[in-house]
C-alpha cells in the first residue's frame, strides 16, 4: 500500500536529483506518518489479538488446567475430540444452526431491503427500526426477553392458546429449543438488509430502463439485473454472517442457562469450550477445541471463495 | 466469544501461574470477592461501609459478580496470579483451590480471633486437617413449605416425615389440587440429594476424593423423584421451566420445595402474601445415626496476600463472622451464623422465616454428625452432569440405570484426569 504513495506536489516525469532527493525524504516523511498513524492499531493487534492466539496455540498442544504450569502433551488435545461424544453433538447443534439461520436471515434481509428500497415516506425510520435488533440481537437482555417468549407462559403460547392450540415450554424442548435461536439470530436481520439497501441503490437506475423499453417484467429484472448486481454484497453478507453465526454464543449461553441444554440441544460449540476453558478449568483442550473452530471457518471461507468464481458476477 | 476468551485467558496464562504470581495487594486496600444479586452486593457494602467506620485500616476494594461471572473472573485472575486477599469459594471449588495452594494457613493469623468457637466447631471447620478456610453461614437441606397453603387446605404437616409417607402424601394432594402441585421436581438439588446418601448410609464424596455412592445409590434418589413426576405430584419440566424448577415461575403454586436452608430468606420476599416454613429432610427409618450434616459456604485469605494483609483480613474476618452488626445490615442470605454467640444475639432481630431457618440449623448443628467430604479437583462439572441426565430420564431418553451410569462415569473421568494433572505437575 505504502508504494502507491506519492508526494503532492511531485510533477510527473523524472525528476531533476535535487528533486528526487526532496521527494526521497518526502515519501519517508509519508511512510512514517502513516506508520505513526497505523501504530497504534498494530500495537493493539500484536498484545491484544497475536500474542494471546500464539499463546493459545502453545496450550492447545498442553494439559493447563490454569493453576499448574501447562505441561506438553503433544496432539493429545486433538485426537480426544474424536471420543468426545460432546465435541460431535456441538459440532452438529452449531453446523445446523449456520445452515439454516444464515440462509434464512439474509434472504428475509434481501426482501425487507427490496420493500425499503421502493422509496417509502419515512425510509429512515423503517430502516431503524428494523436494524434495532441487530444491534440488541446478541445481548443478554435479548436473550432473555426470548425466554420469556418461548415460556410455558410466554408470548407465543399465549397466542396459540386464543386459536386453541396448546404449545409446550419451547425452550425446554429438545426437538424446538435450538429452532427458538435459529429464529432469534433470523430477527437479527438488521445488519445484512442495510448492507443489501446500500448495495440496491448502486445498481444503475439505466438498466432497469433499458429492460423496461425491452418489455421485461419486475421478475425477469430481479433474475437478471438486481440479482446478479447484488450478488457482491450477497457473498459479503454471506460470509460475515457464517462467520459470526459460527461464534454465537451469548443466546445459547443465557436460554440454557450455561448449560446447553435441554440434553445438549443448544451446546453451540462456543459454549462448549466455555465449558471446557472455565468450568472444567481444561484450558488447554479448551485451546485446542478454539483453533479446530478457527481451522473449520477458515476452510469454509476458502470454499466460499473458490466457489464465488461460479456465481458473483463483479461487472468487470 | 470462543476463540477470544480462550486466547485471552492464554495470555493471561503467559503472564505467569499462581505459584509465581505477586498475589493481592500489598499495603493499599484489600481486596474482598464474592457473589450474589444487588441487593446483596448494597447490603455488604453498607457493612463494610461500617466497618470502614470503626476501623479506617480496614477499608476494603470490592470485587462483585454474578455466581458465574464470579468464578469466570477467579478464573482469570488465578492464571494471572492476581487473587483478591480474601474471596468467597464456590463450593464445587472447595478442593480444586486447596489443591493448587490458593488458601493461606489460618493458624499463621493472629489476628483472627476463633474464642467463640468449641473445639468441635472448629473441628468441623478444617479441610485435609488444615484451617485454611473459614466459614462464614451454615445451610441444611430442608423441605421448605407453604404454610398459608397447610392452614387454607386443611393439611396436618407432621414434625417428620420419612420419604415413603412423603411420597405418599404428595400424590394424594396433588390429585386433590388441580391448581397446584405438592412438591416442585428437585432431583438436581445438591443439599437434599446429600441428605439422602447419607441416610442411606452413602457420601456424595469420599474421604479419598472419590464419588461417594454407588450406582444404586444414585439411581433410588432418581426413581424417587421419577415416581413423583409420573404420578402428577410435580409440576412438569416444561412447567417448572427446566429440571431445576424456577421459583419464580410455580413458587407460589406448590405446597413443598426441596432446598438449601438459608434459600427461604429471599424467596419468601417474592411472594409476601404466602407464609412459608421449613422441615427436616423426610427420613429414612434405616437412616444410620450423624446422617445430618452441616454445609459450610466459605471463604479464604489468598496464599499471595502479604503478611500485612493477611493480618487485616483476619480482622475483617472478625467482623464478617463475629459482629451482630454486619449481620443485620446483610441479613442472613448465606445462612444461619457460624459463629454460635452471633446467632444467639441474632435471634433477638430475626425475622420469622429467618427464626425458622436458625431453628432448623441449630437442630442439626446439635445433632451428632459423621464427617462429609468437600467436592474433589475435577468434580466441579457434576452438577451439569446430574441436570443433563435428568433431563434425559425426563425426556425419555435414557433409563434410570443407563443415566446414572453414565453420570457416574463422566464425573469418574473428570476426577481421573484431575488427579492425572495433579501428578504429572
Amino acid at each position: 500500500m505504502t508504494a502507491t504513495l506519492r508526494p503532492v506536489d511531485a510533477p510527473s516525469g523524472s525528476p531533476p536529483a535535487g528533486a528526487r532527493s526532496r521527494g526521497g525524504r518526502g515519501r519517508r516523511s509519508q511512510e512514517l506518518a502513516a506508520h505513526l498513524f497505523m501504530s497504534p492499531w498494530l500495537i493493539g493487534l500484536a498484545l491484544v489479538t497475536a500474542a494471546p492466539m500464539l499463546a493459545s496455540l502453545y496450550l492447545s498442544f498442553t494439559d493447563y488446567n490454569i493453576m499448574s504450569s501447562p505441561r506438553f502433551v503433544g496432539l493429545d488435545n486433538f485426537v480426544r475430540m474424536a471420543g468426545d461424544a460432546r465435541f460431535w453433538t456441538s459440532a452438529r447443534v452449531t453446523s445446523l444452526y449456520v445452515l439454516v439461520s444464515v440462509p434464512l436471515q439474509l434472504a428475509f434481509a434481501l426482501l425487507l431491503a427490496l420493500v425499503l428500497d421502493r422509496g417509502l415516506r419515512g425510509l429512515s425510520i423503517y430502516r431503524s427500526a428494523y436494524y434495532l435488533p441487530s444491534l440488541l440481537g446478541s445481548s443478554v437482555a435479548v436473550a432473555v426477553l426470548w425466554k420469556q417468549i418461548f415460556g410455558q407462559e410466554g408470548l407465543v403460547n399465549q397466542a396459540l392458546d386464543l386459536i386453541g392450540i396448546q404449545g409446550g415450554n419451547w425452550l425446554q424442548n429438545p426437538d424446538s429449543a435450538l429452532w427458538t435461536l435459529i429464529i432469534l439470530n433470523v430477527w437479527t436481520f438488521g445488519s445484512p438488509m442495510v448492507i443489501f439497501l446500500a448495495g440496491l441503490r448502486q445498481i444503475p437506475e439505466e438498466l432497469y430502463e433499458a429492460a423496461r423499453v425491452d418489455g421485461a417484467s419486475q421478475l425477469r429484472m430481479f433474475r437478471h439485473i438486481t440479482i446478479p448486481l447484488l450478488t457482491p454484497i450477497v457473498f459479503f453478507n454471506l460470509i460475515l454472517q457464517t462467520i459470526g453465526s459460527f461464534q454465537a454464543f451469548t443466546q445459547a449461553h443465557v436460554v440454557s442457562g450455561g448449560t446447553g441444554g435441554p440434553v445438549d440441544s443448544t451446546l453451540f460449540y462456543t459454549l462448549y469450550i466455555y465449558q471446557q476453558a472455565f468450568v472444567n478449568f481444561d484450558m488447554g483442550y479448551a485451546s485446542a477445541l478454539a483453533w479446530v473452530l478457527l481451522l473449520a471457518i477458515a476452510v469454509i471461507t476458502a470454499v466460499h471463495f473458490t466457489l464465488s468464481r461460479y456465481w458473483v458476477f463483479y461487472g468487470d | 466469544m470462543g476463540a477470544g476468551a480462550v486466547a485471552g485467558a492464554g495470555a493471561l496464562a503467559a503472564c505467569g501461574g499462581v505459584a509465581g504470581g505477586g498475589g493481592g495487594a500489598s499495603g493499599g486496600a484489600l481486596r474482598y470477592a464474592f457473589w450474589g444479586n444487588n441487593v446483596r452486593q448494597t447490603n455488604y457494602q453498607k457493612a463494610f461501609d461500617l466497618m470502614a467506620e470503626q476501623d479506617e485500616e480496614l477499608a476494603l476494594t470490592v470485587e462483585f459478580a454474578e455466581y458465574s461471572a464470579f468464578q469466570e473472573r477467579m478464573t482469570t485472575q488465578m492464571a494471572a496470579g492476581n487473587v483478591a486477599d480474601i474471596f468467597w469459594i464456590p463450593s464445587a471449588q472447595v478442593m480444586t483451590y486447596y489443591a493448587n495452594d490458593l488458601y493461606r494457613p489460618l493458624d499463621q493469623v493472629e489476628s483472627l480471633d476463633l474464642s467463640d468457637y468449641s473445639e468441635a466447631d472448629l473441628r468441623d471447620f478444617l479441610l485435609d486437617g488444615g484451617h485454611n478456610t473459614m466459614p462464614f453461614g451454615i445451610f441444611v437441606p430442608v423441605i421448605r413449605y407453604n404454610a398459608t397453603f397447610v392452614q387454607d387446605d386443611g393439611v396436618d404437616w407432621p414434625d417428620s416425615w420419612d420419604w415413603d409417607g412423603f411420597a405418599e402424601f404428595a400424590k394424594g394432594y396433588s390429585a386433590e389440587h388441580q391448581d397446584r402441585w405438592a412438591v416442585a421436581y428437585a432431583a438436581d438439588a445438591d443439599l437434599p440429594f446429600e441428605g439422602w446418601l447419607r441416610q442411606h448410609g452413602e457420601q456424595l464424596w469420599s474421604e479419598d476424593g472419590r464419588i461417594g455412592y454407588t450406582q444404586e445409590g444414585l439411581e433410588s434418589w432418581f426413581a424417587w423423584w421419577e415416581d413423583l413426576r409420573g404420578a402428577g405430584a410435580t409440576p412438569s419440566i416444561g412447567e417448572q421451566d427446566g429440571v431445576g424448577a424456577s421459583w419464580e415461575d410455580v413458587g407460589d403454586r406448590c405446597l413443598a420445595w426441596f432446598s438449601n436452608s438459608n434459600h427461604i430468606v429471599d424467596d419468601a420476599t417474592m411472594f409476601p402474601e404466602h407464609e412459608f416454613a421449613l422441615s427436616h429432610l423426610p427420613v429414612d427409618p434405616s437412616a444410620p445415626a450423624g446422617h445430618q450434616f452441616l454445609y459450610f459456604p466459605r471463604q479464604a485469605i489468598y496464599s499471595g496476600a502479604s503478611d500485612e494483609n493477611a493480618e487485616r483480613a483476619g480482622e475483617v474476618f472478625n467482623f464478617t463472622t463475629g459482629d451482630v452488626e454486619m449481620l443485620k445490615i446483610v441479613g442472613l442470605t448465606m445462612g444461619a451464623p457460624v459463629n454460635p454467640r452471633v446467632a444467639q444475639e441474632y435471634a433477638e432481630f430475626a425475622s420469622p422465616t429467618e427464626t425458622a431457618m436458625l431453628e432448623i440449623v441449630t437442630e442439626d448443628r446439635e445433632a451428632d454428625r459423621s464427617p462429609r467430604f468437600e467436592a474433589p479437583p475435577g468434580s466441579s462439572t457434576w452438577r451439569t452432569v446430574m441436570t443433563r441426565v435428568l433431563e434425559e430420564i425426563t425426556l425419555g431418553s435414557s433409563s434410570i440405570p443407563d443415566a446414572a451410569a453414565s453420570m457416574i462415569a463422566e464425573i469418574e473421568q473428570s476426577i481421573d484426569r484431575a488427579a492425572s494433572g495433579e501428578e504429572s505437575s
